[in-house]
């Protein structure tokens, strides 16, 4: 515990094992990592090396078998369902490969979402309304408040995620694939916004990946594989800003 | 905790319009039919109470005279009916063979007021013994809610060549009142001025205007009886089952006069008979009691002295003579020792028992239909659960608790439950309206009917709601978050 006393996240002989079919799956074999806050790490591996599985625990989606999990300074290992909703919903925000928006739901209705559920303070309507446009601006959709999701390009859907994820301030982002779905020009505009998330605001961002490009973002890259870390290193982060400006920039010589 | 689940559940409710309507609709015809049900039920109920009302449970009639006094003879020689018969014998009797009874002129030897005592031993409302001022006397008691002067005669009506034999009753204009069954289908009853003047106008009941003039209006013709010429304004019929008009009855087969009219063409004083109507029911005893203390001071009787007038109520006589139809007859006597034990209170209890079946048998039907409704209800919600699997992990992921969910479900439940009753309460009275005029029934709602069917309503939605919405809390949001 000592080491990570300072770490926003500190894991220690994190193990995950699930009952599949009647065998065992382990899907973490003993992860131990400490997060500082204002770290943008990307979190590499095959599929089935047990990332999912170790944001899903991160985001307090899931519980630990066995080890502990330090969020913040509080051990979250072991909290029931409404404390871990309460975290999700105040230092955890959520971004999703597939979007996950409410369908036939305006986008600043699905970005109020998390206000509705902050069962510690009274927010009015009113009060939802201005913070959910002012996050909507934040990633430059105020003009797409009241459009439905299948009237959003996929760039617009994930970033209106983004806003959503932001709501609440929270002190992480997990992103599981965030560029998935998205072509490389609007990969690159999501990735912008998660660097100056952190730059802007110090958000510690933890994002899965299978594209080793879009891990270059990440100031630090960890490897998995067969449940377990295999590399952590640090790593200079490409800069999305400048790609933009160069695809515009050549966008513009054209 | 309650509003924002609410707030959420609207929201989602209005994303799947049609499938929300069709749920409603389920619940609606449910609650639409158990107020229906609810309000023919209490209308059937009023029906029969406004029907054993008509044939006259809080009626009380004083008659002048006291039969009981001097033997335990029959009804003396007042109240006979026109039996079949003098009606064979008018039949063949040549018009021109005038009725003793048709000369007005006739000297009436009636005795004077002091005379009165010694007349107290005469028959059964032949007596001389009431008068208007007993009336007025009694209209000033507490608990009196009508009272209608009377007086009744055997008389020959003529109308052109037609002769019919029948009763005629000098009446108050308040009667209709009292005759709550009563309907006036042509005309109308004869007015206070009218009576106050003493003006010679008839209503005829529906049997007198059979004979008299068949099918055609008679109102505004003019009909002869003890050689005066009256004006006819009104035809009176029944609206009740219970007693329906008959040759020799003595409220349809009748002709009614201003009371008034009689005394001035006949130069009387007397009443026969004086009819009370309580104003409620349980107050029957207590008013005939205060009408015979009354009547015994006004008329300067001594302790000792028997009453000279008789103080009974419509029900004893009613029963007594048949009035009610045979199966509601049986019905009451069956459910009591013997006729003479007959009271308002063990009449009450039988109608008691009579509408607690009814009532029994309409919660079964609006518990059927309220069952098949919340089913619905449930279906709809195990659907949407598993439709909606991943909307659920969205907000899971976002901070919805597990029972953030399952109030959500709960309350959307509780929404399509409640709003299918407001909706069927609506629907409900006017299904119930139609149906009552169709079936000429009359229906009844009550708030309480309302509040109950709505209540019902919310209860079916949070115990249907409930295993559904349980089903969502307990969706795993990782395994919902992957459905692509």
């Amino acid at each position: 515990m000592s080491a990570g006393a300072t770490a926003l996240i500190a894991v220690r002989d994190l193990t995950k094992t699930y009952a599949m079919q009647g065998s065992a799956v382990q899907a973490l074999r003993g992860v131990s990592l400490d997060i500082e806050r204002g770290e943008f790490v990307a979190v590499v591996g095959p599929s089935g090396s047990g990332k999912s599985t170790f944001m899903h625990i991160l985001g307090c989606l899931d519980r630990p078998t066995s080890g502990r999990y330090v969020l913040d300074g509080r051990d979250v290992s072991d909290l029931g369902d409404d404390e871990l909703s309460a975290i999700r919903n105040r230092q955890i925000g959520f971004v999703f490969q597939g979007f996950n928006l409410l369908a036939r739901t305006s986008a600043v209705e699905n970005v109020e979402l998390p206000l509705l559920y902050a069962h510690d303070r009274r927010v009015s309507a009113s009060e939802r309304r201005t913070r959910a446009l002012r996050a909507l601006a934040a990633v430059g959709l105020e003009d797409r408040a009241e459009h439905h999701p299948n009237q959003l390009s996929g760039g617009q859907q994930q970033r209106v995620a983004i806003a959503r994820a932001l709501l609440n301030d929270p002190a992480i982002l997990l992103a599981d694939e965030p560029t998935g779905n998205l072509d490389s020009r609007t990969s690159i505009e999501v990735m912008d916004i998660f660097q100056r998330l952190r730059d802007e605001r110090g958000i510690t961002i933890v994002l899965i990946t299978h594209e080793p490009q879009v891990a270059e973002y990440g100031s630090r890259i960890i490897r998995f594989r067969d449940g377990q870390i295999v590399a952590d290193e640090r790593n200079v982060s490409r800069r999305a800003s400048e790609e933009i400006r160069i695809v515009a920039a050549n966008g513009a010589s054209r | 905790m309650m509003r924002p689940s609410l707030a959420i559940a609207l929201r989602s409710l209005r994303r799947n319009r049609l499938q929300t309507g069709l749920t409603v609709l389920g619940m609606t015809i449910g609650v639409a039919a158990v107020l229906a049900m609810i309000a023919i039920g209490t209308g059937a109920e009023s029906a029969i109470e406004d029907q054993i009302r008509a044939a006259g449970m809080n009626l009380i009639i004083v008659t002048a005279g006291n039969y009981k006094v001097k033997s335990t003879d029959d009804f003396g020689g007042g109240a006979v009916e026109p039996s079949a018969a003098l009606r064979l014998l008018d039949w063949f009797m040549p018009p021109l063979l005038a009725h003793p009874e048709d000369d007005p002129m006739e000297k009436h030897d009636h005795p004077t007021a002091r005379q009165r005592l010694g007349d107290s031993e005469a028959g059964l409302g032949s007596a001389a013994t009431l008068t208007s001022a007993d009336a007025d006397a009694i209209r000033r008691l507490p608990g009196v809610q009508y009272v209608a002067e009377g007086l009744h005669q055997n008389v020959h009506v003529k109308a052109g060549e037609k002769r019919w034999f029948t009763r005629l009753h000098g009446a108050d204009v308040r009667l209709p009142l009292i005759r709550r069954a009563w309907v006036f289908t042509r005309g109308r009853f004869f007015n206070e001025r009218e009576q106050r003047r003493a003006d010679q106008v008839m209503v005829l009941g529906t049997i007198a205007v059979e004979h008299l003039y068949g099918n055609a209006d008679p109102v505004g013709r003019d009909v002869i009886m003890w050689n005066q010429t009256f004006r006819i304004v009104g035809v009176v019929d029944t609206t009740s089952t219970l007693v329906a008009p008959a040759p020799g009855d003595d409220q349809f087969d009748a002709v009614y006069v201003p009371f008034k009219t009689v005394h001035s063409l006949l130069n009387l004083t007397k009443l026969n008979d004086i009819t009370i109507t309580a104003a409620s029911t349980g107050d029957v005893s207590r008013v005939m009691t205060d009408v015979t203390k009354l009547l015994r001071q006004r008329h300067g009787i001594g302790d000792e002295k028997p009453d000279d007038f008789t103080v009974t109520t419509q029900a004893r006589q009613a029963l007594a003579r048949g009035g009610l139809r045979p199966d509601v007859a049986r019905a009451v006597v069956g459910n009591v020792g013997g006729l003479e034990k007959v009271t308002l209170e063990q009449l009450g209890r039988t109608l008691d028992r009579a509408t607690r079946t009814m009532t029994a048998l309409l919660a079964g039907i609006a518990a059927v239909s309220l069952i098949v409704g919340g089913i619905g209800i449930m279906n709809i919600m195990l659907l949407s659960v598993t439709e909606r699997t991943r909307e659920i992990g969205i907000r899971r992921a976002v901070g919805a608790r597990a029972r953030d969910v399952r109030a959500q479900f709960v309350a959307e439940a509780l929404t399509l439950s409640v709003s299918g009753g407001f909706i069927g309460v609506a629907l409900g009275v006017v299904a119930s309206m139609t149906l009552g005029r169709y079936l000429r029934w009359s229906t009844t709602f009550s708030p309480g009917a309302v509040l109950l069917a709505v209540g019902v309503a919310a209860a079916v939605g949070i115990f249907f709601g409930w295993y559904p919405a349980k089903q969502a809390a307990a969706v795993d949001p990782i395994q919902s978050l992957r459905y692509e």
